[in-house]
């Protein structure tokens, strides 16, 4: 009985077989477009806004079509489409450990290859951002976008109320978190739902970690060399959960853990608020004015300030993030779109929306509408020193994983021994792994 | 019956007899099926052995194979990947023991309640307004179901209608699904939620199936009501309560809308079920790997087929 319905089942798999292996060669140059272009991101609401007027200009410069797709599964999505052999034509990556692994794949396309030369290219950016771009000595790319994790939202008006000044240390910062609290305003709001949104856990450590352990180790631990396990690690966790606990974060660490990063904005800067301050990237601004609440005013019920300073020694480092744009095809509609892209014009056009501070030098200042951009603008201009967001250069698994490891360490700080010991166990197997 | 030509499953082989492919019947039934055939063999058979195959295997993202790693990838999801299954815990946790969880509560709770409603619907008056309302939920897609339960989930009580109830009695508000000792039920009720109607519909048919005499019958030789229930109406649902807890079972192990949604598989990792950390390995980049997960949800699903398929067999018996 099974046997008779097996063999016509294996003989269609075998011809299917046959046909998959068929199909999908590479032809070499670069070839003429069929003018339009998709583009995929993660990017929705105000920031997806601000990239199509970019992309509108585009399309009225160049008469090439193009058809932004918003990707929220942005990981299981491109890697369907190249497993398929149906990859968009650009997209704009967000993590550079993920661009490092599809340029070793051979997935994206040298931009030497599409005949574009990368000095020019690079010419508006300074090294810590093309070096994001560079796999193995090769451009693969532009970044697009630039942001300083390194700063920390608050409300004027609820810290003159209060008599606060702007903390620059540490202590003054854990100072202020006491003295809300015994005022009975709940100092802190975190988002870290699940694995889309503990990355926000990754930005606290590591803001932590670069000032406490400094530079060097934090180079070190990001690239396999140094294990997660270690002292220093440790005791930037011990720091950490002095803030991200219980006592101080609206609703508890349970509430953190199940609201998103959007929703934690909201808790601060919402009309109904019920915290006083947030600690997210540059672009929590356009967040909170665009979708949060428009009402919002700048300097008076919204504004930042930098991160304080934890040691002396390791001064104060900024930490950063960069979405890399980057052609999955070779053809000329492409090379336009990345070569246009790469020019101070597109990123006046993106800056003045107010949604991102620009990379390239070649935007002037005035083109930034309001002084959270600009200020973040000149922040990542004016910093002592640049780290990239080291969540995102960990390989494969790893950089989600990390987040997921900090869920559970504000969640118990007393398995932080433990729980690292296993993370460290999986960080060697991945490390080796990728070399 | 039983003197039929076409040899049905229980046939007795008689006599000489030609490999079945090539008589005619064989054949005509081939061209008949053969459609069916080309698809289930290109859209599942193929996958699957594909699937199968890369398991053994580290890809790169054209899925390409860069290496053999013969069962690599299935030591290290049993042994070293603890999102997946943690034995170090009492009880086990991970993606793998939480499917087991599921597996358990959203069934039986499905069921049960499916068919006391079911039994409860037909002794009132308004018993088919009352079964719309309970099957709706059906028609809603998981994603919307899964949007619908984070706003009742949610932890601030001026959004969350079950934190602003409980907090209404001087609770607390509780953070269900950030917390990892209740995210799990927290879903598994959502999900129960959305699929008690279609239990309740396919047992309150089987129930309009059973004769009005025999019943009556029953009550007039003394039954009481919960006899009748227990002794003739349960016997009777026992084949459409048995599909119905296949169907609920595969349901169940390939769970991952809802999940991905509402949670992500957080916090910490706490509500990973297999398909959630299937997807995430593949975008990760771990094509290898995450087809061996897809191997394991298989080998999981192949079971509980297998015992779906000898059942409606012995029916055929029977009937």
């Amino acid at each position: 009985m099974m046997r008779r319905w097996f063999i016509p089942a294996a003989l269609l798999a075998a011809m299917a077989l046959a046909l998959g292996a068929c199909g999908g060669d590479d032809g070499g140059g670069t070839e003429e477009g069929d003018g339009s272009i998709t583009v995929f991101s993660l990017w929705g609401g105000s920031e997806q806004e601000a990239f199509q007027k970019v992309l509108d200009q585009f399309t009225q410069d160049t008469g090439i079509e193009t058809k932004y797709e918003s990707v929220r599964d942005f990981l299981p999505v491109i890697r369907t489409r190249l497993a398929a052999g149906n990859p968009p034509d650009v997209a704009i990556i967000p993590r550079p450990g993920v661009v490092a692994e599809l340029a070793r794949d051979d997935a994206l396309i040298p931009l030497e290859d599409m005949g574009l030369d990368p000095d020019t290219i690079n010419e508006n950016y300074s090294d810590t951002w093309t070096s994001l771009a560079t796999v193995d000595d090769t451009l693969y790319g532009v970044v697009a976008k630039a942001n300083s994790k390194s700063v920390i939202w608050y409300k004027p008006t609820s810290f003159q109320e209060e008599g606060f000044e702007i903390p620059t240390t540490w202590d003054q910062l854990l100072d202020i978190t006491e003295q809300y609290n015994s005022k009975g305003k709940k100092p802190w709001a975190v988002g870290a739902q699940g694995r889309d949104n503990s990355w926000t856990l990754t930005d606290w450590f590591e803001n932590i970690y670069a000032r406490q352990a400094g530079n060097d180790n934090y180079t070190k631990l990001f690239n396999g060399d140094l294990p997660f396990n270690d002292q220093t690690v440790k005791d930037a966790l011990t720091e950490m959960v002095k803030i991200v606990n219980d006592k101080y974060v609206a609703g508890g660490i349970d509430t953190a853990l199940g609201i998103t990063f959007v929703d934690g904005i909201g808790r601060v800067f919402s009309k109904n608020p019920v915290a006083e301050m947030y600690m997210e990237g540059g672009f929590v601004g356009g967040i909170a004015l665009g979708d949060v609440n428009p009402d919002l005013e700048v300097g008076t019920d919204i504004d930042f300030f930098e991160w304080p300073t934890i040691s002396e020694e390791h001064g104060n480092p900024l930490v950063g993030g960069g979405d890399v744009a980057s052609a999955f095809v070779n053809n000329e509609d492409n090379k336009q779109l990345i070569e246009y892209l790469a020019t101070p014009e597109a990123g006046t056009i993106w800056v003045s929306t107010g949604a991102i501070a620009s990379p390239n030098e070649g935007v002037a200042e005035d083109a930034y509408p309001n002084d959270l951009v600009a200020k973040e603008a000149e922040q990542l201009k004016t910093a002592e020193s640049f780290l990239f967001d080291g969540s995102d250069l960990l390989p494969g698994t790893l950089g989600q994983d990390f987040g997921t490891l900090l869920q559970n360490v504000i969640k118990t700080p007393n398995n932080m021994e433990s729980l690292l010991d296993d993370f460290q166990a999986e960080a060697e197997a991945a490390f080796a792994g990728n070399q | 019956m039983s003197s039929s030509a076409v040899p049905g499953p229980v046939g007795r082989p008689r006599g000489r007899r030609l490999p079945s492919l090539f008589r005619r019947q064989g054949w005509q039934a081939f061209l008949f099926v053969g459609p069916a055939l080309l698809l289930l063999g290109v859209l599942i058979v193929y996958p699957m052995i594909r699937t199968s195959i890369y398991s053994f295997a580290n890809l790169n993202s054209r899925l390409e194979v860069t290496r053999w790693i013969g069962f690599d990838n299935y030591t290290r999801l049993f042994t070293k990947d603890k999102s997946f299954l943690n034995l170090e815990e009492f009880p086990p946790s991970g993606a793998l023991a939480n499917n087991i969880k599921w597996m358990i509560l959203y069934t039986s709770l499905s069921l049960l309640l499916g068919l006391l409603i079911a039994v409860l619907a037909a002794r009132v008056r308004y018993e088919s307004l009352l079964k719309a309302i309970v099957f709706v939920p059906m028609a809603i897609a998981a994603t919307a179901v899964a949007i619908i339960w984070k706003f009742v989930y949610e932890p601030d009580p001026s959004l969350g209608s079950l934190n602003a109830f409980i907090t209404t009695f001087g609770a607390d508000p509780i953070a269900w699904y950030g917390r990892a000792d209740t995210v799990n039920y927290a879903l598994i009720f959502a999900y129960v939620w959305a699929s008690t109607g279609f239990a309740m519909v396919v047992l309150s048919a089987a129930l309009k199936g059973i004769s009005e005499e025999v019943i009556e019958a029953a009550r007039t030789d003394g039954a009481n009501e919960w006899d009748i229930f227990r002794r003739i109406q349960l016997p009777l649902l026992s084949l459409p309560m048995a599909v119905i807890t296949v169907w609920l079972l595969v349901n169940v192990i390939k769970v991952f809308d809802l999940i991905y949604v509402m949670t992500g598989g957080g916090p910490g990792g706490a509500s990973e079920v297999i398909a959630v950390t299937m997807v995430d390995e593949f975008g990760n980049g771990e094509a290898g790997y995450s087809a061996a997960i897809a191997v394991v949800m298989m080998l999981l699903i192949i079971p509980i087929m297998a015992f779906n398929i000898r059942r409606f067999r012995s029916e055929r018996v029977t009937g």
